[in-house]
């Protein structure tokens, strides 16, 4: 037991959760945007996915930045998609999000089949970059905290940075910009938006097209830094996990992190449990985040009970 | 030169309805002008391509003689006109002032600028005497207030011409005043107000000019002051409009429906009415009177079963049926038309016969051991799309295939196929067309003729005059007047007890109560 | 008397049949296009590929079997999901009811019972009861707790996934394996044509369709549960027990999704309890769904010809250099452009061909239900 918790209070523990919540945050992060715009974004686990394998290939090519970039246009793109068939066509939005899953599952082994001349399983022969990490070693030389702050600050991904100045910069525009303002009055009650002369279906656009990008740009790390290239079916199941944190996090920036932060350690768990506790089955383990957001969900789902349950049946 | 002109405006809206055909209207500055229909008419319609929300297929819009076109509300807005539509367009969590700038917020750079948003508005709220705190959230004011917010929205836009959408629909004749001193304020600093109504005595009051709208066309531009309502009327209509029904002839009956001490509560604990009694009889209408939200509602809601009960008996026959469920109150003889078609009252996308079965599918005719009988359903939709003249291709046609009225006489028909015992009955016309309106009346008048007990609410005073023979005035959750219905009995004086102005002593109800 | 002039088109139910059959099919055209011209941009003798596809299955015998076989399967989650679709719930959770019921049925199989004649029934019985209360549990929390049923149910999928792959390494496997020995024949379905892989689970597909048709037109249960689907506030106001029946309509589709799972352990297709047997085969039922309006009736030929495309694109796989995964953008554009209101250019030339009437411009009372 004593090991177990040294292991998790370890420095070790912390940059492994920190690499684990960083794509999972990205996704809750889009999914929260859509989800406050009034447009439920299903798509997350396949623009994730394709953000994955878009990152992998293009950096092959060119450095690792531009493969970053162009898994967040590719995730853009998607969410555009999702715009143009769930607004413009009528399309149902859950079942646009569903088609975009199987094209993604479908559609990476398809062009990894391409792009590494038969490997529909993984892109190891593929020589795709990293995301480097920022080494902040330079922190150790101030007297007394040093170590402590370098093994608090050092050795992230940078995208793991971007996604905490996401986090501050998200919060900001919803709640001290006129934008976030008007997304938010357009997922609760478009008519007014609408009637206020705010283009409804441009908002909920950008906010998918948003929510695609940071989805990418998940994938982008994902297959960049937590691993370093493109295995089939990689990001089982984080980017429905992701919906689950947004729900989790009451729907708010700050509670997104907490609880994408929470299944980060839950997935981190998973790496370092099966060393220390033979007895524990890996697939319990993996099964956590699972159980976890249907709990949360539960619990949430009984809390906005008891406050409409006073508003009377109508 | 007028300030605002639609010249010869024609809209046909996909699905071959003709909304607007050759329509012309002229504003002039500083002028109320008044836009009278029924329902149906077009005005809405005309309002919408004022506001750019919809875009005409023929003629002109001229803004201070120059041709214009909205290809959005946006574009209105910065063209100098606001619409404050029937149903409010605020964001319930949202404050006061949070609502009247969005779209429109003072910022500096990227950030909201709050606090100049909330001097802003109290500013503007003083100038046009709309009293209202910008701070709380709008979805916990009352709805004259949210109506204020609505107006200073476009305010705040600095409108030069107000449209006003059925504004006085969910006013009492007090806050009506109210409205008119805003209103008659806004003129007086340079203002233009249109505003859509069919509350003639309303209009006749407040407005400079009158157009008339009838079937998608205007048929008269009039100045106030030379017409009367009944001239009015009937261009509206086309023909002499009688609006009363006989009042019944029978003495009313046993008590069907008891309420006893009746204690509703709302989403926040509130008391939404406490001992709450009353009684109606076989063989009546009883009208329950008020501005919406004073409790008439839920006190339906409450019979019907749609809604939990938190204290205090209702009783059918003499036996409590609040435990029941919907489906149980059904079976003892309740039967009830919804304020919302269409929200409540059908499904739309199912046929009319599976729409005319659904109450009844605990009835052995139609459902025997969980099996549909096919041609008993199809047989007794048939009889009563002839019963009740409803115009419809066949029985297997989708509901959503007929006009209001007719989706209207569709819920009006299951309810009273078989005699129910008692009827609720809420806003039975709202949105139906003239001639559906009178057979669903006579409908109501034959159902209570035949000894059923009928309880009636609707926004519309008129309705509740021409059908009642008693009233019970509403205020607060409290019933503070009852009446036999007669001559004497008009909008006014329901009015001042509408608003709690003045209140009948016990002794003054108890007549009209038993 | 009523001045206004009514609208009364024939809306039969031909006509209805005629404009949906048509917009699918056209999608599917469309989807079928974009993959052709991915197939051939992309490999080197795409002719060949595309002529596998189209023609591949219908060669031998035993990829007739195939096809059958996987549009049987189809057939039968295509089936759970109108039903939860026509209910107007989006429970997504038929494959976590795959896995459920196939394990259940495994351990019917694997026991004493299993090798009987009671096998393959008790088998199918477990499996449904199994699938059924799995699929309750979404269908309780939103009824109960109005807890969103995408998100519990999506949850609950991978939930069983990782169950099932537990129980087979630990329990129920070979040793070392990651699968079930085989079943005694008792327990297997019994193959209907010789040599190919249809089985008893053809007959049990056909019979989940005329079941579920049966239910939804014909029982009372059935037009609940489809106007509850149409609009829930109004079947509450009718009397109807809204929640009851979402509930039902779930545990029925779990139920079916049960079945689908037997139909893999138990089948000829394996005989045993694999991990990830299903192969993602149960999400293919929302394409299936759609495109068959949520029709029963419909489902089946729709399974058929989905069908034939997935064997198609295995073959092709096989035989040519273009993955099967290629199928994954026809099923993606097929279920975004069914389910959208797309007008194509040249519609009312359509429609005139499709037999239905321009509509007659009609006076301003029926713009009331426009206001």
């Amino acid at each position: 037991m004593t090991q177990l918790i040294g292991a998790i209070l370890s420095f070790a523990f912390y940059q492994t959760v920190i690499r684990t919540t960083t794509p999972l945050l990205l996704a809750t992060l889009g999914g929260l945007i859509a989800d406050l715009s009034g447009a439920l974004n299903v798509a997350l686990e396949g623009q994730m996915l394709i953000g994955c394998l878009t990152a992998v290939i293009v950096s092959v090519y060119t450095p690792w930045y531009v493969a970053v970039l162009a898994a967040l246009l590719v995730g853009g793109v998607l969410g555009l998609l999702m715009a143009f068939f769930a607004l413009k066509m009528r399309a149902d939005i859950i079942l646009v999000g569903f088609a975009i899953n199987i094209l993604a599952s479908g559609g990476t082994v398809f062009v990894l089949a391409l792009a590494t001349g038969g490997d529909k399983g993984t892109s190891i022969n593929l020589p795709s970059k990293a995301v480097p990490a920022i080494d902040l070693g330079f922190l150790d030389a101030i007297p007394g905290i040093g170590p402590i702050l370098t093994g608090l600050f050092s050795g992230h991904s940078v995208l793991s940075w971007v996604a905490a100045l996401l986090v501050i910069g998200i919060w900001y525009f919803l709640y001290r910009t006129p934008w976030g303002l008007w997304l938010r009055g357009v997922g609760e009650y478009p008519a007014a938006p609408e009637a206020a002369g705010i283009p409804v279906n441009a908002v909920r656009t950008w906010s998918l097209l948003v929510s695609g990008a940071l989805a990418g740009l998940g994938g982008a790390q994902l297959a960049m830094f937590n691993f370093v290239g493109f295995t089939r079916d990689m990001t089982a199941g984080r980017g429905f996990i992701a919906l689950g944190a947004v729900l989790l996090g009451a729907r708010h920036p700050f509670g997104a992190l907490l609880a994408a932060l929470l299944f980060g350690a839950f997935d981190g768990l998973t790496t370092i449990l099966p060393g220390l506790f033979d007895w524990v089955p890996p697939e319990i383990i993996h099964m956590t985040p699972f159980i976890v957001t249907i709990l949360a969900l539960v619990l949430f789902s009984i809390r906005a009970q008891r406050l409409l349950a006073l508003r009377g049946a109508h | 030169m007028a300030l605002l002109e639609a010249v010869n405006i024609g809209k046909v809206y996909p699905g071959g309805v003709v909304a607007n055909d050759g329509v012309n209207l002229s504003v002039d500055k500083g002028e109320v002008h008044a836009v009278v229909g029924e329902n149906g008419a077009g005005k809405s319609t005309l309002m919408k391509i004022l506001f750019g929300v919809e875009h005409p297929d023929a003629g002109q819009v001229l803004l201070d003689g120059k041709p214009v076109s909205f290809a959005n509300p946006r574009e209105a807005i910065d063209a100098g006109i606001g619409m404050v539509f029937q149903h409010f367009s605020l964001v319930p969590s949202f404050s006061v002032y949070e609502n009247v700038v969005m779209g429109a917020e003072p910022h500096s750079g990227v950030r909201f600028d709050r606090r100049t948003a909330i001097a802003e508005v109290a500013a503007l709220s003083e100038k046009f005497h709309l009293a209202v705190d910008p701070l709380p959230a709008t979805g916990s004011l009352p709805v004259g207030q949210q109506q204020r917010v609505e107006i200073l929205k476009a305010l705040y836009r600095n409108a030069r011409i107000l449209i006003l959408d059925e504004p006085t629909a969910v006013l009492a004749p007090q806050e009506v005043q109210e409205l008119f001193v805003a209103i008659r304020s806004l003129v007086a600093q340079g203002r233009t107000v249109i505003f859509i109504a069919h509350k003639l005595p309303e209009v006749l009051e407040i407005s400079d000019t009158i157009t008339v709208m009838r079937q998608g066309q205007s048929v008269g531009r009039v100045k106030t002051r030379d017409v009367t309502e009944q001239e009015l009327a009937t261009m509206m209509v086309g023909r002499e409009v009688v609006l009363r029904i006989d009042r019944s002839q029978v003495k009313a009956g046993a008590v069907t429906c008891e309420v006893d001490k009746l204690r509703l509560m709302d989403a926040r604990g509130n008391a939404v009415c406490s001992d709450l009694s009353f009684k109606v009889r076989s063989g009546e209408i009883l009208g329950l009177v008020g501005v919406e939200g004073n409790g008439q509602s839920d006190v339906i809601s409450a019979i019907a079963g749609t809604r939990s009960v938190e204290g205090g008996a209702i009783k059918l026959d003499g036996r409590d049926i609040v435990p029941l469920s919907v489906l149980q109150r059904r079976q003892r003889g309740i039967a009830g038309i919804p304020e919302d078609r269409l929200a409540q009252g059908l499904a739309v996308g199912a046929s009319v016969a599976e729409n005319l079965v659904s109450t009844r599918l605990t009835d052995k005719r139609f459902v025997r051991s969980g099996l549909l009988d096919l041609r008993a359903i199809k047989a007794q939709a048939q009889a009563l799309i002839e019963k009740f003249s409803i115009r419809v291709s066949g029985p297997q046609a989708p509901v959503a295939t007929l006009s209001g009225g007719n989706m209207q006489k569709v819920v009006v028909a299951r309810e009273l196929a078989e005699q129910p015992k008692l009827l609720l009955v809420a806003q039975p016309t709202r949105g139906v067309d003239l001639g559906a309106t009178q057979f669903i009346w006579k409908t109501i008048a034959n159902a209570r003729d035949a000894g059923t007990a009928v309880l009636l609410t609707s926004a519309d005073l008129s309705e509740l005059l021409a059908l009642s023979d008693r009233l019970l005035v509403f205020y607060r959750g409290k019933i503070v007047a009852a009446f036999r219905n007669s001559e004497a009995v008009n909008p006014e004086t329901l009015g001042t007890y509408m608003l709690g102005l003045r209140a009948q002593t016990p002794d003054e109800m108890r007549e009209a109560l038993a | 008397m009523s001045t206004e002039v009514e609208r009364v088109r024939p809306m039969g139910r031909w006509t209805e049949f005629r404009r949906e059959a048509g917009r699918s099919l056209i999608a599917v055209v469309i989807a079928l296009v974009v993959a052709f011209v991915v197939v051939l941009f992309t490999s080197k003798a795409p002719f060949d590929a595309l002529g596998t596809l189209l023609t591949a299955p219908l060669g031998r015998p035993r990829t007739i079997g195939l096809w059958i076989d996987d549009a049987a399967k189809l057939t039968v989650t295509g089936l759970a999901f109108s039903l939860v679709f026509q209910a107007r719930q989006f429970s997504m959770g038929v494959q976590g009811q795959v896995y459920i019921g196939g394990l259940f049925a495994t351990y019917v199989a694997v026991s004493p019972i299993g090798q009987t004649w009671l096998g393959i029934p008790l088998g199918i019985l477990a499996a449904m009861v199994a699938g059924g209360i799995y699929g309750f549990l979404p269908g309780i929390a939103k009824a109960r707790l109005g807890a969103n049923e995408i998100v519990s149910s999506l949850m609950l999928n991978y939930i069983a996934i990782d169950i099932v792959n537990y129980l087979v390494r630990v329990q129920l496997g070979a040793p070392g394996m990651l699968y079930t020995a085989p079943f005694p024949a008792t327990s297997v379905y019994p193959a209907l044509v010789p040599n190919t892989r249809i089985d008893l689970g053809l007959i049990f597909a056909i019979i989940a369709v005329l079941a579920v048709w049966f239910a939804l037109y014909r029982t009372s249960w059935g037009l609940k549960l489809r106007l509850v689907g149409h609009n829930a506030r109004f079947a509450a106001y009718a009397g109807i027990r809204s929640s009851v029946i979402m509930v039902s309509a779930m545990t029925a589709s779990g139920a079916l999704g049960g079945l689908l799972g037997s139909m893999f352990v138990q089948g000829q297709i394996f005989g045993k309890l694999n991990v990830l047997f299903e192969g993602n085969l149960a999400f293919e039922g929302i394409l299936v769904a759609i495109v068959a309006r949520s029709r029963p009736l419909a489902v089946p030929f729709v399974a058929l010809a989905y069908g034939y495309l997935r064997q198609g694109a295995q073959l092709m796989n096989i035989r040519t250099d273009v993955p099967a995964e290629v199928i994954g953008i026809v099923t993606a554009l097929i279920i975004i452009l069914v389910s959208s209101t797309f007008k194509f250019p040249g519609k009312a030339f359509f429609a005139r061909l499709l037999g239905m009437r321009p509509d007659v411009p009609l006076s301003a009372t029926a713009g009331e239900a426009r206001q």
